[in-house]
């Protein structure tokens, strides 16, 4: 029963995590119909920054949390302005925009590799290990923390998109990007806020992820996948879509471990992937878009 | 039943909550041209996808040549002698015209005696495109665009052609031009034609019978002359009834 | 109007082609390769093999796969496992391994109606999944340990006429396929698989056939590369980083070329063999700058900057043979 409950937890907090990926990916999906295939890096590269800002400078993970946001959302734009934004549009840019941020990916993961070294790593704070009683079983404080923020932050983004003039922009440019520049919106501004949205969200979960996980310059690739899980089977149309689904896949990995070889439990994740497309062909990408 | 070429029956077509396509019958008779016109939105083109394969219907049937062929693909339909052209051209951007011209020639209907090859050169010709064979299609004018569509479809030689807004977007004289290559491919080719347009003076003119869609539905078939009369039909496009005789 | 139907390969090029073959067959004794040219430009050959066929995806179908890793290393353990049972010749082992290699994509048919990035990413999906499985069949891949065959340096120097004679195909079939109704019909795929069916391509068909035909001589590549090197272990062969190559390779020669490939092999191996003596730590950055740059300005890679170059040269002449003078 104990075990039962653990695991419950952690596929909770594991869903919040894959809810904020997969929000990144498919909000960048769901208006610039580009996937960014960057977004495994970018999960990494948030990993690093803040295991960075707390080995040198000692700044707590959640403490790092704005800094992390406002870097990967530069990283976002800079990504936006000098890269993404030359591909032509439509189905032509489809393989471009796809091997342009794989490129990206690898330039990423290399850096990572010149400035940390391909030595696991991971952020362990004095809290790590600290847990609080629950239904008769102990929470790890760091995994509550990371369920709220992974749950506050995409509650955030969802307001921000139907509450503000710019988040109606955005979801106008996803409906039909020539209607917004005919009643004067500035798509390209358009375009890099949500990429750097987008990437936000990635370099937030990169960091979340780091203090409950041990990543490498590698680290993310499986998170791309589980990002697209997410994204397919729950749609771009609805924060609560993407939770769902997102905790379907957070419960089928978690629970996976009682069935499964500990060495295939990543597989489900993959696995997950195939089914997921081959079931729902062309995704939900095309039909349902922001709004 | 009466030898019709191509039979639709009570063909819906659901998304979700919305009704595109209500019950819709229709009949073909060989060498026929049939026009199908109706307000923007009224599920013209949803039919088209319905019959050639492109969609799979929601309940009804589409017999061609009294065998059901409901919901079968798209390429099959086409070897059978049913295909059909789109509203917005989707030329092969990457080919040439010839290219473009020579892929549908390979598939088309099994009766065909000229090989692809040859077939394609002479398609272009009778579309007048001719002189064009080398260039890229976003070289074309829309007008050459739209006879490119067409020659693909002639090139798979079909007995039904499903014409979708091929003359409408392009100026008079290419409209006239383009209607006169319609009745050429019905008159020397005989094939036979269902087409959606919008153009009222060509849609009359040229069609044989005229069916009337509006909200997925059937709303008026006859001639062009009692369509153009129909109380209904002129309700549903409410105060544009001055297009059916504008010039 | 009369159209004059090419030769489906012109005498210029086959007799071109076929010069080519015999000069790099007879070049070992010619130019008195050392051992590590020899065994160098045997790799390459290999290589050029998996991106061509890579390429017939990649380029001429516009799938763009980043899990070709999965049908390498199978063909390279199904023939390695051969070779260690018994008596077996190595082209049988190869060819076995290919054809397991081959039936292999067909059960990926599923994945085959997806749609670009849908595919791409399901290919990811894919390679990493059979990693794992086979990473942990210890029983067939050895597990981490891997699997060694027996060295036999008279079979490795033999390679290279192996490999060249299994590259020399594949570029043969990607010319005929590229120049014959069969390639416009993959391209009028790539360019809107909707339209192609609405005028007759079955695009699953060809999608299929391509796909095995890729995942076959990919996976005879791998049995080779495995008799190559006489150790293979499943990290390697179906690993992430070798799906990448077959990408890094195509997409840097250019893809949907014929040449690019095998440019972009060649490229590749030699580029490898300097970077990973000199600069081991930067090769996937240097890669993925590459990429970058490739796509941005000359998304038909090296084979594109050779066109470039041939127009400039042949405009440069005109206006001198113009003149009247010699250039």
């Amino acid at each position: 029963m104990e075990r039962f409950i653990d695991l419950s937890l952690s596929a909770i907090m594991l869903a919040g995590l894959y809810a904020t990926m997969a929000y990144g990916l498919g909000l960048i999906y769901g208006v610039l119909r580009v996937v960014n295939l960057a977004h495994g890096g970018v999960i990494m590269a948030g990993a690093y920054l803040g295991w960075v800002l707390f080995e040198r400078w000692g700044i707590d993970p959640y403490l790092a949390l704005p800094l992390v946001i406002v870097a990967s959302f530069l990283l976002g734009i800079v990504m936006y302005r000098l890269l993404v934004r030359h591909l032509p549009r439509g189905p032509a840019g489809g393989p471009a925009s796809l091997l342009l941020l794989f490129g990206t990916w690898l330039v990423l993961r290399n850096v990572s590799y010149l400035l940390f070294t391909g030595n696991d790593q991971a952020i362990r704070t004095s809290y790590s290990t600290a847990s609080v009683p629950f239904l008769g079983t102990f929470v790890s404080v760091n995994r509550l923390g990371v369920l709220a923020v992974a749950v506050v932050l995409p509650i955030l983004l969802q307001l921000l998109l139907k509450k503000t003039y710019t988040g109606r922009a955005i979801r106008a440019v996803a409906q039909n990007a020539d209607s917004c520049t005919l009643v004067g919106v500035d798509v390209e501004r358009i375009y890099a806020l949500t990429f750097g949205l987008g990437t936000a969200l990635a370099g937030v979960a990169g960091l979340l992820s780091a203090t409950i996980f041990s990543f490498n310059p590698g680290f993310g690739s499986g998170e791309l996948l589980k990002s697209f899980v997410v994204v397919v089977l729950g749609g771009l149309g609805s924060i609560l879509g993407v939770g769902l689904a997102a905790f379907i896949l957070a419960v089928v990995e978690v629970f996976a471990i009682l069935v499964l070889p500990s060495y295939l439990t990543s597989a489900v994740g993959f696995v997950m992937l195939v089914f997921v497309l081959v079931l729902r062909p062309g995704g939900l990408f095309g039909q349902r878009v922001l709004g | 039943m009466s030898a019709a070429l191509l039979s639709v029956r009570a063909l819906s077509k659901s998304f979700g909550g919305l009704r595109a396509l209500d019950a819709v019958d229709l009949e073909l008779t060989a060498g026929e041209i049939l026009g199908v016109i109706g307000p923007n939105g009224a599920g013209k083109t949803t039919l088209f996808s319905l019959i050639a394969g492109s969609l799979q219907p929601t309940s009804g049937e589409v017999l061609f040549e009294g065998t059901p062929v409901t919901g079968r693909s798209a390429h099959r339909l086409v070897r059978g002698g049913i295909v059909r052209t789109h509203q917005i051209v989707r030329p092969f951007a990457n080919l040439t015209v010839l290219e473009n011209v020579t892929v549908a020639a390979l598939h088309g209907n099994r009766r065909a005696d000229i090989p692809a090859r040859h077939r394609a050169p002479r398609v272009l010709e009778f579309v007048g495109l001719a002189d064009r064979a080398d260039q890229l299609p976003g070289q074309l004018t829309l007008a050459g665009r739209k006879r490119l569509e067409l020659a693909r479809a002639l090139a798979t030689i079909p007995r039904v052609l499903l014409l979708d807004e091929v003359i409408a977007g392009v100026n008079p004289a290419e409209a006239v031009a383009l209607a006169a290559l319609v009745r050429r491919v019905r008159d020397e080719l005989g094939t036979s034609i269902i087409m959606i347009e919008h153009v009222m003076p060509a849609v009359m003119s040229l069609s044989d019978r005229v069916l009337v869609l509006d909200h997925g539905k059937k709303i008026a078939q006859g001639t062009p002359a009692e369509v153009v009369r129909d109380p209904g039909v002129i309700e549903a496009y409410l105060g544009t009834s001055s297009e059916a005789t504008a010039p | 109007m009369s159209v004059s139907t090419p030769d489906l390969v012109p005498p210029r090029v086959a007799a071109g082609f076929a010069a080519g073959v015999v000069l790099l067959a007879v070049a070992p004794w010619a130019l008195d390769l050392s051992p590590y040219s020899h065994n160098l430009v045997t790799l390459a050959f290999l290589l050029i093999s998996g991106a061509v066929a890579w390429n017939w995806m990649g380029g001429f179908l516009g799938q763009i796969s980043f899990g070709h890793a999965a049908l390498f290393g199978l063909g390279g353990f199904v023939s390695a496992r051969l070779l260690l049972s018994g008596p077996v010749p190595a082209p049988l082992a190869w060819l076995v391994g290919g054809l397991v290699a081959g039936v292999f994509s067909l059960g990926a048919h599923p994945a085959l109606r997806l749609r670009g990035p849908y595919f791409s990413i399901a290919t990811i999906g894919l390679g990493e999944a059979v990693r794992l499985i086979f990473t942990y069949w210890e029983d067939f891949t050895g597990g981490a340990s891997g699997l060694s065959l027996p060295i036999d340096p008279d079979m490795k120097h033999q390679l290279y006429w192996w490999g060249l004679g299994l590259a020399a195909i594949v570029v043969a079939v990607s010319w005929l396929m590229r120049h014959s109704t069969f390639g416009l019909q993959l391209l009028a795929i790539k360019a809107d698989v909707d339209a192609a069916g609405d005028v007759g391509v079955s695009a699953t068909f060809y999608q299929d056939l391509v796909f095995v035909l890729s995942g076959a001589v990919v996976g005879v590549s791998g049995g080779l590369y495995a008799s190559y090197f006489s150790f293979i272990e499943p990290n390697d062969m179906f690993g992430f980083d070798r799906s990448i190559a077959f990408v890094l390779m195509t997409v840097i020669g250019g893809v949907g070329t014929i040449l690019g490939p095998v440019l972009g092999a060649i490229v590749f191996v030699l580029l490898r063999q300097y970077l990973l003596a000199s600069y081991p730590d930067l090769y996937l950055g240097l890669y993925g700058a590459l990429l970058i740059l490739i796509i941005l300005f000359e998304p038909l890679g090296m084979a594109g900057l050779l066109r470039r170059l041939g127009h400039l040269l042949r405009r440069r002449r005109v206006p001198a043979a113009a003149a009247g003078g010699t250039p």
